[in-house]
């Protein structure tokens, strides 16, 4: 297919890969998650700069939602990894827009969608308690119930919005 | 020096950050894809990732090796929070994972999605006084897990899942030209 660029690994090996690193995960310490820790970093700023608003809310007084822990020094490894990664096979590459964006309007469009898309996943995945990672890959590791409404509502609307907002396939028969 | 539970924490994230460059989940144009149905490579890769993670989870558990942590579930604000969550997910082709190991890999629209994500927390913690445990009384069946809530042994619903989606996994394969 025209969208497909000849891929690193087989699909079966990196699901294999990231499977594997979903059972080191539980195994180590606690299943996958990252978006908690965006939430510790206002927290922990808010802890520095506004005190008493911390100590007042009931979520963010607790310690793990303004100290940085575990989670934050996950986020800090899979960044550092990603990015040595990147550069070893040869993925690293300053840029500001993908394919599927040019085909469908300008940079700044693009990162003006980034940047709102940015803020509302971010919102939704704290109401949802957890991201891609945390609640859709981790619940269907565990088999939460909770996992079933989320795979439901997140597909969904991300297959509405990429609709909306991608809807010129890149490559080569555009507008056909 | 960084103490052991730091050590670990970089290990695990490392591997996953790592993982996710080399199976091209940390790609907007993959991700959007998925969700436009043009590349099934992603989903492919997605769907393997939730069956051996399934796997690996459920032998974990059996021998006792788990480290479990289950996420309660409270239909409304997972609902509309997976909602919102699949909508920026579409918009961007980000998560917050994705977005992180997008922005490492050189990606400037993945560091201007960042800075929105560290506004939609700033903007959730404001807002959670209001929203969060008025809606977590109402509609929720706590931390329990789909065997739990069946009321069904866990092997079933992990040899079903692997047994079907292994099934449509093979019959769907790509196959070389």
């Amino acid at each position: 297919m025209h969208t497909s660029r000849e891929p690193i690994l087989p699909w079966w090996a990196a699901g294999i890969l990231l499977g594997l690193v979903m059972t080191l995960a539980v195994a180590v310490k606690k299943p996958l998650g990252v978006s908690t820790q965006f939430v510790v970093a206002n927290g922990a700023i808010l802890k520095e700069a506004a005190s008493d608003y911390v100590d007042g809310h009931d979520m963010l007084k607790q310690a793990k939602y303004h100290t940085p822990g575990y989670g934050w020094w996950f986020d800090i490894g899979l960044f550092v990894a990603a990015s040595a990664t990147a550069v070893l096979v040869g993925k690293f590459k300053p840029r500001a827009t993908c394919e599927w964006a040019r085909a469908n309007g300008s940079v700044r469009k693009r990162l003006i969608l980034s940047f709102i898309g940015g803020f509302i996943l971010l919102f939704g995945t704290r109401l949802a308690g957890g991201c891609t990672s945390g609640q859709f890959a981790s619940g269907w590791a565990q088999l939460s119930l909770s996992v079933v409404p989320f795979t439901v509502a997140m597909f969904a609307f991300g297959m509405l919005a990429a609709r909306i907002f991608f809807p010129k396939t890149p490559g080569v028969s555009e507008g056909a | 020096m960084l103490s052991q539970m730091q050590i670990l924490a970089l290990g695990v994230g490392g591997v996953f950050g790592m993982a996710l460059i080399v199976a091209e989940l940390a790609d907007p144009d993959r991700i959007i894809g998925t969700l436009r149905l043009k590349d099934f490579h992603a989903m492919r890769t997605i769907a393997m990732f939730v069956l051996t993670s399934m796997v690996g989870v459920w032998v974990l558990s059996q021998v006792g090796l788990a480290h479990l942590s289950i996420k309660p579930a409270v239909m409304t604000p997972v609902a509309v929070g997976g909602s919102l969550l699949g909508f920026g997910f579409g918009m961007t082709g980000f998560c917050p994972g994705t977005g992180l190991a997008c922005a490492a890999a050189g990606r400037g629209d993945a560091w201007i999605s960042v800075a929105g994500m560290f506004l939609g927390a700033l903007a959730f913690i404001v807002l959670w006084p209001f929203i969060v445990p008025q809606l977590s009384d109402v509609w929720n069946y706590g931390q329990t897990t789909l065997p739990e809530f069946t009321g069904s042994p866990s092997w079933w619903w992990v040899g079903g899942f692997v047994g079907l989606g292994g099934l449509v996994l093979f019959v769907t394969r790509p196959r070389r030209k």
